[in-house]
C-alpha cells in the first residue's frame, strides 16, 4: 500500500513537471504576438489593440529571457502559488475553484446519469447478444455516437425548456441547471459505456463459470448478481476513469452552449488569449486530476479483481 | 453508495422545483457579454450598461450628450479649459459622497491606463470644489463625448488597493453588486440611494450566455425577462411569440471589409470599386441578416443624422463594371479564371474573426462573389488581434472587421483614429489622404452646427470616393423582453440599457 | 487500465447477417464518398443566395444550405473529406500506437517505462489543449488538425496493445514457441495479431467516430478549416442557426456520420453468441 501510494506521489511529481514544462515551451513557440493577443483579450475587438499592447508588453515583463520566466513559474509553483491570469488579473487559483469547481460537478453529475443508462443497457445487451435490446442499443449507441454534442444539447433544450419549461436552458449553480448539460454528456457517454458494458458482459456469460453457475441450477438473478456483475465490472470501471478524463477537459461545447462556466471553455480562451499562467495552471491541475483517478481507478479494480493484487 | 443516492435526491428533487418560483421577484437579463477581469477598462461596460457605476456625462437615445454625475460642463475661451460640475446628491454604494476629488482620481487613472482618454489631447486633470477641471493641449470639441465611455466609470476610493488595482466595483449607480462570479454571473440589488430616485425592480440578475441559440430559448421558456442581441434567424420566431416583445434598434457599428491600399492588389481605386462592385451586399443582409435593409449604400446607417449623406450615389453590385475595372486595372483572367497580372494571381488573405458570429458567414459569401470577378480570397478566422498584428507587420491584404463607431457617442471619435496619419489597427492601411485628415481635424475643433454638417459630409463623400475600407453591412440590435415587464427602451449607443425604469407589468 | 482488453476482444467472430449488414452499409457510405464527387456534379462552393434553404426534393435533390450551395454536393465532398479525414487520423494514430505497444510488451524494462511515462504525460495533458496549440501553427489547414488529433488517440492503442500483448507473451505455448527458437516476427504474425486484431478494429471504429466528432467541435468553437470547404462536422455547425427553418438539412450531415458509425461497429462487433 505505501509502495503504492509512494509511485503515485512520484507520477504525480512528474507528471506536474513535465506538464508544466510542455505547456510553457509550446506557449512560447507559437506563432503571432502574445501581448496582442492578451490585450484583445482584455479590452475586446472594439479597443485599439495594438496601443494597449505595448502597455501590456511593459506591464508583464513579456520581453524578459524565457529561463528566467519558467524558473519563476516553477519557484512560485514549490509555494502553491499559480499566478496571476494575465487577462483578468485574478489569482489563477481563484478562476480554477470556481471554473474546475463547476467542471468537477458537471463531470459527476453526466458520470452519474450516464451510469445509469449505459450499462443498464449495456447489461440487458450483452446477456442476449444478437437480441432485440442488443440492436436496439447499437443502434442507439451509433446515433448518439454521430450527433456532436452540441446538437443534441440544442434538441435537449428545445424539449426541456422550450416545450415543457421544466428546466433552464443556461446558468450554473443550482441542480435545475445542471441537469441538461450532464445528461447532453450522459447521452453521449452511455453511448459508449453501454457497447464496452455489453461486451464485457457477453465476455462473462460465455465464461465457463458463468456456465457453470446456471447448469448449478441457481436461479437467473442470483446467477447474473454473483458472478456476471463483478466480473463485467472491472473493464467498464477502467473504462469510466478514462471517461471522467475526457469529461472534465473535453466539454468545452456544451458548456458554452449551456453558458455553464467550466474549465474546458476557460482553457479555450485562456489558449487564444495566450493567457500562459491560466493554460499552465489548468493544465497541471488537470494533469494531477488525471493521476488521482487512474489511481482511485486501479485501487477500485484490485478490490473487484483480488488476482491483479498478485500481479502487481 | 450514499453519496450517490444524495445526489440523486437533489437532482431529483431540482428537477421537481417548478419554474419561476424560485427568483419570482428577480429581473433576470441575459446577453452575451462575459465578465472577464473588473477593470474599468476591461469591462467597464458591463457595470455602465446594468447601471451600477456612472460617468460625468451619458448620452440619451438620440446620442445626444446629457448630464450623468456632472450636472453641467462649460468650456473656456480659449477652447482649453473644461469645467464639469458634479450634482451634490451622488453617493458611493459605501455611503461616501461622489466629489469632485474621488471623480477626477478615476479619470486620472483612467487616462494613465487603456482606453479612449488616452486618446484625447488632455494635459491634466484636477479638482476644484465641486468641478473637475479639464485642461488639453490644444482645443477639442468632442471631449464631454469622450467622458461618456465606459473607461470613464467614476468608482469609490473603496474599489481599489493600495496598489490601484481594482478589486470591486463600488459605484453610484441605482444598482449594486451583490456577488459576482465572473466570468458569467453578476447579481445586483437597489443600492438605495442613488440620486435618480429607487429603480422599479430591486433586484437584478445577469447572466451571460454566450450561444445566440440558448439566448433565445432562455427568451422563449421565460427563463430570462430581457435578453440582448438576438440572432437574425431567430428574430421572426421571437417576434410570433405572444410573450414576448421584439425591439430593434440601428446601431452605429458597421461591418467593412479593411483593405490594404499599399499591396499591389488594391493600390489602385479602381480594384478597390472592382470588390465594392462586386459584392451582393442585399444577398449578405438578406440571407445572413435577415434584413435587405441593412445593406451598407455608404459607411453610415441614415439612424445616424448628419452623417449619412443620402445625397451620395448608392453603393451596389454591378459584375460586368467590376470586371470592366479589374481590366482596366491591368488584370487580365488565368487559365483557371482568376485574374493574373504579370504572372501574379489575384489571391489575397481574408481574415476575419468570430467574436461576432456573423462575421465568418459573411466572409463566407464574399469569398464566393469575389470569385466571380475573378479574385480568389481565402478566408481565415482566427482572433481578433490578428487583424491589428497583420495591419501593423504590413502583411494584411484583407480582413473583414466590425468596426463600432460610436466607441464615443461621436463618430468624430472612431473617425480621427481611423483615418489618422499613417493609418490604424480598424481603420485605414495603407492610405493616406491629407484633405480626410484636415477635415476630421476641423471637425475635431469646429462648434458651430452648419460648419460641422458640412465638414461631415465632406468627410463621408471623401470615404465613399476612395473606398479605403468597403462597407458590406450596417447593423442592428435585437432585444428581447417578456412581457411580464415594461419600460424596456433600446438604447442604440449600447451605453446604459435603463434597467431601472424597467417595473413588472400589471 | 488493463481489464478493459478483455471486453474488446471479440471472441470468434463469425461472418453472419449484422456483418454482412455492416459492410454494404460501409460500401454504400464509402462509395458515396468515393465516387459521389464525381458524379455530382455541382460546386460545392457555388453560392446562389435566391435558392438559400431551398427544400429537399425540389430543384436541388438533398435541398439548399442558407447560402444556396446544392447540399447534395457538398455531402458527398464533405463525406470524402471527413471520412478520408478520420481515416488517416485513425491510421496515424494506430499504426506507432500499436507498433509502440507490441514493442513495449516485447522489450518491456526501460523501454516500456519510458513509453508508460509518455503516454501518461499526453493523456494528463487536455487532449483540446494540444490540438488548439498545433492548430495555432498553421490555422485552417488539415496538416495540425490531423497531427493534433492523432497525438492524442494513439496512447488508446498503445495501451490496449501493450496490456493484451503481454498477457499473450506469458500464455504457455508462446513461450514454448520461444524456446523452439521462433523469431519474433514468426510470433507476432502468427500469435499475437490473431489475438489482438479484433480488438484493434474496434478501437478503430471508436477512433473514426471521434476524429469526425472532434472536427466538428472545434469548428463549433471556430477552430477549423477554411470555408467554404465542405466538411461534414463544420456543415452541421454552419447550418445549425437554421434548425427552425431547415431541421433535416441540419440532420443530413449527421446521418451520414451514423451510417459510418453503424456500418464500423457492425462490422468490428460482429456475431458474438
Amino acid at each position: 500500500m505505501k509502495r503504492f501510494l509512494l509511485a503515485r506521489l512520484a507520477q504525480m511529481v512528474v507528471v506536474a513537471v513535465t506538464v508544466g514544462a510542455l505547456c510553457f515551451i509550446l506557449m512560447r513557440v507559437l506563432p503571432g504576438d502574445a501581448a496582442m493577443r492578451i490585450a484583445a483579450g482584455r479590452y475586446g475587438p472594439d479597443a485599439g489593440i495594438a496601443g494597449a499592447a505595448e502597455k501590456v508588453r511593459l506591464e508583464l515583463g513579456l520581453d524578459r529571457p524565457w529561463p528566467a520566466q519558467f524558473l519563476d513559474w516553477l519557484g512560485d509553483l514549490l509555494r502553491f502559488d499559480l499566478g496571476h491570469s494575465l487577462v483578468t488579473g485574478a489569482p489563477v487559483i481563484e478562476e480554477l475553484k470556481t471554473q474546475l469547481g463547476a467542471s468537477v460537478w458537471l463531470a459527476a453529475a453526466a458520470l452519474f446519469l450516464s451510469l445509469l443508462i449505459g450499462p443498464t443497457i449495456g447489461l440487458l445487451s450483452g446477456l442476449k447478444p444478437g437480441g432485440l435490446a442488443d440492436r436496439l442499443g447499437l443502434a442507439g449507441a451509433a446515433v448518439f455516437r454521430a450527433v456532436p454534442p452540441f446538437v443534441l444539447g440544442l434538441v435537449l433544450m428545445l424539449v426541456f425548456s422550450k416545450q415543457f419549461g421544466w428546466l433552464p436552458p443556461a446558468g450554473f449553480g443550482s441542480p435545475r441547471e445542471i441537469l441538461l448539460p450532464a445528461l447532453t454528456l450522459a447521452l453521449g457517454l452511455a453511448a459508449m459505456s453501454s457497447r464496452v458494458t455489453r461486451n464485457a458482459v457477453t465476455a462473462v456469460a460465455s465464461a465457463p463459470y458463468f456456465a457453470f453457475a446456471r447448469y448449478k441450477g441457481l436461479p437467473e438473478p442470483v446467477v447474473v448478481r454473483r458472478h456476471g456483475l463483478r466480473n463485467a465490472a472491472i473493464p467498464v470501471v477502467s473504462y469510466l476513469g478514462l471517461q471522467a478524463i475526457y469529461l472534465i477537459e473535453g466539454v468545452v461545447v456544451v458548456e458554452s452552449l449551456f453558458a455553464y462556466p467550466g474549465i474546458g471553455h476557460a482553457l479555450v480562451h485562456a489558449i487564444v488569449e495566450r493567457d500562459i499562467p491560466m493554460v499552465q495552471g489548468t493544465a497541471l491541475t488537470m494533469g494531477l486530476m488525471f493521476v488521482v483517478i487512474t489511481a482511485a481507478v486501479d485501487a477500485v479494480s484490485l478490490w473487484l479483481d483480488p488476482r491483479l493484487r498478485r500481479a502487481s | 453508495m450514499r453519496i450517490v443516492k444524495a445526489l440523486f435526491l437533489t437532482l431529483a428533487l431540482g428537477a421537481s422545483v417548478p419554474l419561476g418560483q424560485a427568483h419570482a421577484e428577480t429581473l433576470k437579463i441575459a446577453g452575451p457579454w462575459e465578465i472577464a477581469g473588473i477593470d474599468p477598462a476591461q469591462t467597464g461596460y458591463v457595470f455602465s450598461r446594468l447601471q451600477v457605476a456612472e460617468t460625468l456625462v451619458t448620452a440619451d437615445r438620440e446620442g445626444k450628450l446629457v448630464p450623468g454625475l456632472a450636472e453641467s460642463w462649460s468650456v473656456g475661451e480659449d477652447g482649453l479649459s473644461w469645467r464639469f460640475t458634479l450634482r451634490q446628491n451622488a453617493v458611493f454604494h459605501d455611503g461616501s459622497p461622489v466629489t469632485a476629488e474621488t471623480a477626477a482620481a478615476s479619470l486620472n487613472r483612467a487616462l494613465a491606463g487603456v482606453g479612449v482618454l488616452s486618446q484625447a489631447p488632455i494635459a491634466k486633470i484636477v479638482h476644484e470644489d465641486r468641478d473637475v477641471v479639464v485642461t488639453l493641449s490644444k482645443p477639442f470639441s468632442a471631449l464631454p463625448a469622450y467622458l461618456v465611455h465606459f473607461s470613464t466609470i467614476i468608482l469609490a476610493p473603496s474599489s481599489f488597493d493600495a496598489a490601484g488595482k481594482v478589486t470591486g466595483i463600488v459605484g453610484s449607480g441605482p444598482y449594486r453588486v451583490k456577488t459576482l462570479t465572473p466570468p458569467a454571473r453578476l447579481e445586483m440589488e437597489a443600492s438605495g440611494n442613488w440620486w435618480g430616485g429607487a429603480p422599479g425592480i430591486a433586484d437584478v440578475s445577469y447572466l451571460a450566455v454566450g450561444q445566440g441559440e440558448t439566448r433565445a430559448v432562455m427568451a422563449e421558456s421565460g427563463e430570462a425577462d430581457l435578453v440582448f442581441s438576438m440572432l437574425p434567424v431567430s428574430v421572426d420566431r421571437l417576434k410570433a411569440d405572444p410573450k414576448l416583445d421584439v425591439q430593434i434598434a440601428t446601431i452605429p457599428r458597421t461591418r467593412l471589409i479593411k483593405l490594404n491600399a499599399a499591396s499591389p492588389f488594391f493600390d489602385q481605386i479602381e480594384e478597390r470599386q472592382a470588390v465594392s462592385l462586386a459584392l451582393d451586399r442585399t444577398g449578405i443582409a438578406k440571407v445572413i441578416l435577415r434584413n435587405p435593409e441593412l445593406a451598407a449604400t455608404q459607411l453610415f446607417p441614415p439612424a445616424m443624422p448628419g452623417w449619412h449623406a443620402a445625397d451620395l450615389p448608392p453603393l451596389t453590385r454591378d459584375i460586368e463594371q467590376a470586371k470592366a475595372l479589374l481590366a482596366k486595372a491591368g488584370w487580365t483572367p488565368g487559365s483557371d479564371g482568376i485574374l493574373e497580372q504579370d504572372g501574379r494571381r489575384f489571391s489575397v488573405g481574408l481574415i476575419t474573426y468570430a467574436s461576432w458570429p456573423e462575421l465568418p458567414p459573411i466572409a463566407t459569401a464574399i469569398q464566393a462573389q469575389l470569385r466571380e470577378v475573378g479574385i480568389e480570397a481565402k478566408v481565415s478566422v482566427g482572433n481578433s488581434s490578428e487583424i491589428p498584428a497583420r495591419h501593423q507587420d504590413g502583411t494584411l491584404e484583407m480582413g473583414l472587421v466590425s468596426r463600432l463607431y460610436s466607441i464615443v457617442p461621436d463618430p468624430l471619435g472612431t473617425l480621427l483614429n481611423d483615418y489618422a496619419p499613417g493609418g490604424s489597427d480598424w481603420g485605414a492601411t495603407g492610405w493616406e489622404n491629407a484633405e480626410m485628415q484636415d477635415t476630421i481635424a476641423k471637425l475635431a475643433v469646429a462648434g458651430d452646427p452648419a460648419e460641422r454638417a458640412s465638414l461631415q459630409h465632406r468627410s463621408v463623400e471623401i470615404l465613399q470616393a476612395e473606398l479605403p475600407g468597403i462597407p458590406v453591412t450596417w447593423s442592428e440590435l435585437a432585444v428581447v423582453s417578456n412581457k411580464r415587464i415594461a419600460g424596456v427602451e433600446v438604447d442604440p449607443l449600447e451605453v446604459n440599457y435603463g434597467v431601472a425604469a424597467i417595473r413588472w407589468a400589471k | 487500465m488493463t481489464a478493459i482488453d478483455i471486453s474488446l476482444a471479440t471472441p470468434h467472430a463469425r461472418f453472419g447477417a449484422s456483418r454482412l449488414f455492416g459492410a454494404a452499409l460501409l460500401l454504400a457510405v464509402g462509395g458515396f464518398a468515393v465516387l459521389g464527387p464525381l458524379v455530382v456534379k455541382a460546386d460545392p462552393a457555388v453560392q446562389d443566395f435566391s435558392a438559400s434553404l431551398a427544400p429537399i426534393g425540389g430543384d436541388y435533390l438533398l435541398g439548399a444550405d442558407h447560402y444556396g450551395r446544392s447540399l447534395l454536393a457538398r455531402l458527398a465532398h464533405g463525406a470524402r473529406l471527413s471520412f478520408g479525414l478520420a481515416f488517416l487520423t485513425m491510421l496515424a494514430a494506430a499504426v506507432p500506437g500499436v507498433l509502440l505497444g507490441l514493442a513495449a510488451a516485447w522489450k518491456g524494462g526501460w523501454l516500456a517505462r519510458g513509453l508508460d511515462l509518455l503516454a501518461t504525460v499526453v493523456l494528463a495533458l487536455p487532449g483540446l489543449m494540444l490540438v488548439l496549440l498545433l492548430m495555432a501553427f498553421a490555422p485552417g489547414n488539415y496538416g495540425p488538425l490531423f497531427l493534433g488529433l492523432a497525438l492524442t488517440l494513439w496512447v488508446e492503442f498503445y495501451r490496449v496493445t501493450r496490456a493484451a500483448t503481454a498477457t499473450i507473451l506469458v500464455q504457455p505455448q508462446i513461450e514454448a514457441a520461444r524456446m523452439l527458437g521462433f523469431g519474433p516476427g514468426y510470433i507476432l504474425r502468427n500469435q499475437v495479431f490473431p489475438a489482438i486484431a479484433p480488438m484493434i478494429a474496434t478501437l478503430s471504429a471508436f477512433a473514426m467516430a471521434s476524429a469526425i466528432v472532434a472536427v466538428s467541435t472545434l469548428s463549433a468553437i471556430s477552430v477549423g478549416l477554411q470555408p467554404p470547404t465542405p466538411e461534414l462536422g463544420s456543415m452541421i455547425v454552419e447550418l445549425l442557426p437554421y434548425y427552425a427553418e431547415a431541421p433535416v438539412h441540419v440532420l443530413l450531415p449527421a446521418a451520414l456520420i451514423f451510417l459510418l458509425v453503424l456500418g464500423l461497429q457492425l462490422i468490428a462487433q460482429g456475431d458474438r453468441s
